[in-house]
């Protein structure tokens, strides 16, 4: 009697410690057949990008950057000439780069990481220009039938990165002297330290400059007016500091501070960035584009005709939107251009507060967010939406732009934006490295009402306690994937690994195509800079055990190529984007 | 001895049940909150004007209370749209629209008249809140000015 006494006492007391164990459990995962079909699709994708990329010219390990996924062949570049030229640009092969690594990370296999490294000691040792940068970006890249450099805007298309974010922990592993050269050259060719000024583009004759980052840092550029609103100045001779642009330069200074333990160029970096957040409006808390805007250098006569939108003749907005009076300036639009504010600089933020330890950046992040989302965001029809306004608030749905512009064609009227799944990510961050959990209440409440109305059910309080997650979602996106990643890895919360799995499971059966992952089944070539594989890989990692501080972290897909082309009627010559003119190609298109 | 034993066990029993009865309801309430706050924005019939112009004066029919949720309204522009949901249609058009010299053609008249309002929506349901925004388009009233051009 006494030993069954004894034995109930003891099941009793397992039945209260059985919450508390399951919590513990929560790191004591199965790692099932699914996940195995996920990772062999990731295995299998790469390895036909290494096999075809590399076959088309076995003189060179650098790759194309996407593939035919019925030919195998690389997409080419349709120059005026008719000239069609198979492309490899770095820039735009990031996310491939982070794919490798990853890849020998879950697999504890070097085989892939040691693609990444040969790739990139070919590209280092042979694509830089005496004075520091590479040929890469959004007007150079590599012709993969000679290996010699090709410029898409004219015969010398300048240096150009927006947002595209460099694996520099890699570059710097396998080809330290030439990514420190870079990363300073970067800010030479591009930032003007005289006049702050900054220009998307960088030419490839600015010599290298041994003194980088030696001019004292001035004074801010934005000054407040009378009421506390900053004054943005309107002196950029065509030299505009778009956020794109200095996202990137910042990122650079960062990780160079970060490698060589030379403050200064992070102390740049952060003077850089402080100009965008004294912009923002100091009521709403939105932020700007840029903090200049340009100088008015032609004659009203030359720009007198309305769809002559060169930046000469003055504030693009403030042309074409007059009717809003001072609000309409280009800075303040928060209807366009804000994946580049709202997503990729607010990632490379919080990315600086994290590996860096800037830690205010985690509150500019949170009070950009906060303001886009407490004044535009939206549901419409159970979606997703932003209301087109300027960053003061003042809305412009319904507008009906009375001429043509830079933003547009007569007769737009401005509706609703959509608001992509991207958005995702940097609320969550901003979430995740805000340290009090009052100051996170406000941007969990949107971003359980964003998830929600993506269709992946309900994420439950803040800190992840009851969720109501849709197990059965149709969703097949990686930004939705990374995010309940990153919502179990902080909470340990089985849930969001159980919806991450069956979003998993949806990207490979959508996107998993003849043996490429692609956009969609019927979209014909595979991008490399995709963040598909890093997602898929970011899920295994956590699968297994493996901290995701570990794995490579997805920053940016803005790669592109931007430059003159032949047109689609075979004749003319066009100007325009890979994303215009390769990423919309379908299986139907190929004859 | 037996007496203690057959206590335990009712004990034992007691706290099994009453753990798994707490548990569910705890699961049931959460769940349904939010689904029903989600509900009371798409399903009370808030939006409904949303989708035409306002032409005239009077009450939008805003929902206060849906199956228990307390729902309230803060107008971004209280002048046109009251927090109680009452339209006083404008005596001035939105934005008067010229071309990108400023000079007024006459072209471009009538272009943008009707006003675009923000609403903020608050719902409240056993102390837990969701927002949401509501967009209404309001059209001036008849005889209304255009004369304010800001360019």
């Amino acid at each position: 009697m006494k030993k069954i006494m004894i034995g109930l006492l003891m099941i009793l007391s397992l039945t209260f410690l059985l919450p508390k164990w399951n919590v513990f459990g929560a790191d004591l995962i199965v790692y099932t057949d699914d996940d195995y079909q996920r990772l062999h699709a990731v295995i299998q994708h790469v390895d036909n990008v290494l096999k075809y990329g590399h076959e088309y010219n076995e003189e060179t390990d650098l790759l194309p950057d996407a593939i035919n996924t019925l030919t195998g062949e690389p997409a080419k570049w349709t120059f005026p000439n008719r000239a069609q030229v198979p492309y490899a640009d770095l820039a735009n092969q990031q996310n491939f780069l982070r794919t490798l690594v990853g890849l020998s990370k879950v697999t504890g296999s070097n085989t892939y990481k040691n693609e990444a490294v040969d790739i990139l000691t070919e590209f280092m040792s042979n694509y830089q220009n005496p004075n520091g940068l590479f040929y890469w970006g959004g007007h150079r890249a590599v012709n993969l039938d000679t290996l010699e450099v090709q410029s898409t805007e004219g015969p010398n298309g300048p240096h150009e990165l927006k947002n595209m974010m460099p694996y520099y922990e890699l570059m710097l592993e396998v080809n330290e002297e030439a990514t420190l050269k870079f990363m300073r050259q970067l800010w030479t060719a591009h930032f003007y330290w005289n006049t702050t000024d900054m220009n998307r583009h960088g030419s490839y004759s600015t010599g290298y400059d041994t003194n980088v980052f030696g001019q004292t840092i001035p004074d801010d550029v934005i000054v407040m007016d009378n009421f506390g609103n900053p004054i943005i100045p309107a002196d950029s001779p065509g030299l505009l500091p778009f956020v794109n642009s200095a996202t990137d330069l910042a990122y650079a200074a960062f990780a160079l501070s970060d490698y060589t333990y030379d403050s200064i160029p992070a102390e740049w970096a952060k003077y850089l960035m402080k100009q965008y957040n004294l912009a923002s409006n100091p009521v709403t808390g939105m932020t700007v584009y840029q903090f200049k805007s340009t100088l008015v250098t032609k004659s009203s006569i030359e720009c007198a005709d309305p769809a002559y939108t060169n930046s000469g003749c003055g504030d693009r907005v403030a042309r074409q939107f007059r009717d809003f009076g001072t609000i309409a300036r280009e800075a303040n639009v928060a209807w366009k251009n804000t994946q580049a504010i709202y997503v990729d600089n607010i990632l490379m933020l919080l990315e600086a507060a994290k590996k860096y330890g800037v830690d205010h950046f985690v509150d500019w992040s949170r009070q950009y967010m906060e303001g886009y989302l407490e004044n535009a965001y939206i549901r419409v029809d159970g979606k997703n939406m932003i209301i087109p306004m300027f960053i003061d608030g003042t809305v412009t749905y319904g507008y009906v732009v009375p001429e043509v512009g830079y933003f547009g064609p007569s007769n737009m009227r401005l509706d609703y934006v959509p608001m992509p799944t991207s958005y995702l990510l940097p609320i969550l961050r901003t979430i995740l490295q805000t340290e009090e959990d009052s100051d996170r209440v406000k941007l969990w409440s949107y971003f359980r009402d964003i998830v929600y109305t993506f269709g992946l059910g309900d994420i439950g309080e803040l800190g992840g306690a009851n969720p109501n997650l849709n197990v059965d979602t149709s969703i097949d996106d990686p930004f939705a994937l990374m995010a309940m990643v990153e919502l179990y890895d902080a909470t340990k919360n089985k849930e969001y690994l159980e919806v991450a799995r069956t979003i998993g499971n949806n990207i490979v059966r959508e996107k998993f195509q003849r043996g490429f992952f692609v956009d969609s089944e019927i979209m014909l070539y595979s991008r490399l800079d995709q963040p598909d594989t890093l997602a898929l890989l970011s899920l295994d990692a956590v699968l297994r055990g493996i901290d995701l501080a570990e794995m490579p972290f997805y920053l940016a897909d803005s790669g592109y190529i931007h430059g003159y082309l032949l047109a689609d009627d075979g004749v003319t010559e066009d100007r325009s984007y890979t994303q215009n003119v390769i990423y919309t190609k379908t299986i139907y298109d190929w004859e | 001895m037996k007496k203690k034993l057959i206590l335990l066990i009712v004990l034992f029993i007691s706290f099994i049940l009453v753990s798994c009865k707490e548990d569910e309801i705890i699961i049931d309430i959460e769940d349904d909150v939010y689904m029903l706050l989600m509900e009371a924005e798409d399903l009370s019939g808030m939006a409904e004007k949303t989708k035409v112009l306002i032409m005239q004066d009077g009450s939008l029919g805003l929902p206060f209370e849906y199956q228990g949720v307390i729902i309230t309204y803060n107008s971004r522009n209280k002048d046109i749209i009251s927090d109680l949901g009452v339209v006083t249609q404008p005596g001035s058009c939105w934005i008067e629209s010229r071309d990108q010299q400023g000079l007024d053609t006459g072209e471009f008249d009538h272009l943008n008249d009707n006003w675009p309002v923000v609403i903020d929506v608050t719902m409240t349901y056993e102390g837990q809140t969701r927002t949401a925004k509501l967009l209404f388009v309001v059209a001036p009233r008849d005889g209304f000015t255009c004369d304010k051009y800001l360019g």
